[in-house]
């Protein structure tokens, strides 16, 4: 194909002094760290939320019940929640979890990676994000 | 393989964005339906009808607007200490503290703004054109897309993973190698089910003209669409210059690059697209020099009650002053996500309805810029950057100040789950985030930098998130029922349309909730 033949060397040119900017994944972080990271700007680093707002994550029965629930919730957003299931990974979501069920005097099981995996297993393939909304 | 001609276009659009699947849909005739272009005429009767608008922001001052030109007698209540809603600009002294507590100032030059709301008006939004017009609101043209612009994906693989690419030439090639393989598949027979002969021949031309192939052999062997490595100009040298050489057609399609093309193909994204000269607020002060007298500032609702004679609003003012104002009618702008936590005497119903949406996690931010290095050294007045860093979404350059010393640039304006994320960090922070990844595309960025004002809708206490998300659930259950009156109580806003986050949206559902109050009023 004529294409290839000169891309190919196009390619070579653009190439010529520029390393590829791919960034290594960064060292891995605690549950602690994570939800403080990715959640806290709502439910707040002290787990009590905004009232009115943002729901508290300390002393609430729902995050502390059954893991597949919760697990879902994190996945697919719930009210004015969002979706994380793009941007966190099984591990993630697990360790941010079981952070958050034992935190600030809450008492829940840790939740595995597996759980998480298994609950995503049964979602629907994401719908591609445009890049531009309003 | 052969393909129907439905599926042809939606592939056509898929690989070669907008301009071909313009060409395909304009030949099904598939026509553009308009949105509404004037407010409704109310005739008749409606002198001395009382109506409380909650919220100033453009649908609750559409509303106050028209219907007080009817000669209802219209009384607004605004929480914010300004009208507009989320028709804002921040410029110099324009202060917010978010849920957070996160105090800014906001500290550019004098002259320089961002929209930290919405930003842009197509040009079919005639109802928000309507008001730029009655109200004299001088409009310029908003660069919503610049063949000049960087795409730069660092998700993907190969070649041009992780570096800044003219848009330019991944179109160009996109559209070459999409039309190069067309013409295959017709020169092999593969699209006789869809194509007569004579089509057949039609077709082919098309796809030369489209993907600027070489007519003989209908290759794509590169275009000057790319533009130069040496820019042609006079004389002999440079005289003809040398076209840039094609990509390879793996390397556009491994490095993701390609997702770029249709990110402005929606009807809502196409040119021409406005912005108001100086701020979008000038359509929220146009509005205010009209109906600000009818607006109370400064004031929360706090409860709604109704009967079958009419409503009473108890609200209470940030001095502590408490009160009521009853009324015939109410048309409630308040966001659903802020009025869910309301004293609302509507029914179980329509409460039930109301937690059937959920609204949008919503960044912008500002960074002033000393130089205009974007204009100077890479020849890009306006329109985005395209990218997939998460957290950035767009990195926007000003439609404004064109050739002037500095400029304020949108850094990013990310939704959902990355939004939240990034809105966690102090501002100071999110300006280190969002200077660090246009580092990335430009090597001028960190050291141009000078100041910046962010803002996130969900921390914003009367909005808590951008915009309205319907889910296909919602609008098939919860909508209706919230388009629809409860009692004496109308909603109004973004959120009771499907032009959701625009402000015609707003514009548009004031005028359909308006116009039925006004009909109600003369039946009775």
């Amino acid at each position: 194909m004529t294409m290839r033949l000169i891309a190919g060397a196009a390619a070579l040119l653009l190439n010529a002094g520029s390393a590829l900017a791919q960034t290594p994944d960064a060292a891995p972080l605690s549950g602690k760290d994570q939800f403080e990271a990715t959640c806290s700007a709502c439910h707040q680093v002290t787990g009590l939320g905004i009232p009115g707002a943002f729901p508290a994550l300390a002393g609430n029965v729902f995050l502390q019940g059954d893991e597949r629930a919760v697990v879902s919730t994190v996945l697919n957003g719930r009210g004015g929640m969002p979706t994380f299931k793009a941007d966190l990974s099984d591990a993630q979501i697990a360790a941010i979890l079981t952070y958050v069920r034992s935190a600030w005097g809450n008492k829940a099981a840790p939740v595995a990676p597996a759980t998480v995996a298994a609950v995503r297993a049964q979602l629907a393939p994401p719908k591609p994000a445009g890049l531009q909304a309003h | 393989m052969v393909l129907s001609r439905r599926r042809f276009f939606e592939e056509l659009a898929a690989v070669g964005g907008l301009s071909l699947a313009m060409a395909g849909m304009d030949a099904l005739g598939f026509g553009f339906s308009s949105a509404q272009a004037a407010p409704p005429t109310l005739t008749g009767k409606g002198k001395g009808t009382r109506v409380v608008i909650l919220g100033a922001g453009l649908a609750g001052m559409t509303a106050a607007y028209e219907l007080t030109k009817a000669g209802y007698d219209c009384h607004v209540i605004e929480a914010r200490s300004f009208a507009g809603g989320r028709c804002q600009t921040s410029r110099k002294g324009f202060t917010d503290t978010d849920l957070m507590g996160h105090k800014q100032t906001c500290d550019f030059d004098e002259g320089l703004y961002i929209n930290h709301g919405p930003w842009r008006i197509p040009y079919h939004h005639r109802s928000t054109l309507h008001y730029t017009k009655l109200f004299g609101v001088a409009l310029e043209s908003f660069v919503n897309d610049n063949d000049a612009s960087y795409i730069y994906f660092e998700k993907g693989k190969g070649a041009l993973a992780g570096k800044p690419v003219r848009k330019r030439q991944i179109a160009a090639d996109a559209r070459g190698y999409a039309a190069e393989l067309l013409a295959k598949c017709v020169g092999k027979g593969d699209l006789d089910g869809a194509l007569t002969p004579e089509d057949r021949d039609r077709f082919i031309a098309y796809l030369i003209s489209e993907g600027r192939l070489s007519p003989k052999t209908q290759t794509y062997v590169g275009t000057d669409r790319r533009g130069y490595d040496i820019p042609h100009g006079a004389g002999v040298d440079p005289g003809p210059g040398k076209v840039s050489p094609p990509f390879t057609l793996t390397d556009v399609l491994e490095s993701d690059t390609w997702k770029a093309l249709a990110s402005l193909s929606e009807f809502e994204q196409q040119a021409t697209m406005f912005q108001p000269a100086g701020g979008m607020d000038h359509i929220a002060k146009g509005f205010e020099r009209n109906v600000g007298h009818l607006i109370r500032y400064s004031t929360e609702v706090q409860k709604l009650v109704q009967d079958d004679k009419g409503v009473e609003v108890f609200f209470k003012g940030v001095d502590g002053a408490v009160g009521s104002v009853k009324a015939d009618y109410c048309v409630c702008t308040i966001p659903l996500s802020v009025l869910k936590n309301i004293d609302l005497g509507v029914s179980p119903k329509f409460k039930a309805a109301m937690a059937g949406v959920s609204y949008a996690p919503v960044n912008k931010i500002g960074l002033q810029m000393k130089r205009r290095f974007w204009e100077e050294d890479h020849f890009i007045y306006g329109g985005h950057v395209y990218t997939d860093m998460p957290g950035i979404g767009s990195i926007s350059l000003p439609s404004t100040g064109w050739q002037g010393q500095k400029g304020v640039i949108l850094g990013y304006y990310a939704f959902g789950a990355e939004a939240a994320r990034v809105s966690a960090k102090p501002p100071a922070d999110r300006a280190a985030f969002a200077v660090a990844a246009g580092q990335k595309v430009f090597p001028q960025y960190a050291e141009s930098f000078e100041t910046a004002f962010s803002f996130s809708w969900h921390l914003a206490k009367y909005n808590l998130g951008g915009w309205a998300e319907w889910s296909e659930e919602g609008r098939a259950t919860a909508y209706p029922v919230l388009c629809e009156p409860d009692g004496r109580v109308y909603l109004a806003g973004e959120h009771l349309s499907y032009i959701g986050g625009w402000q015609a949206g707003a514009i548009e559902s004031a005028w359909q909730q308006i116009g039925k109050i006004h009909a109600r009023v003369n039946a009775a």
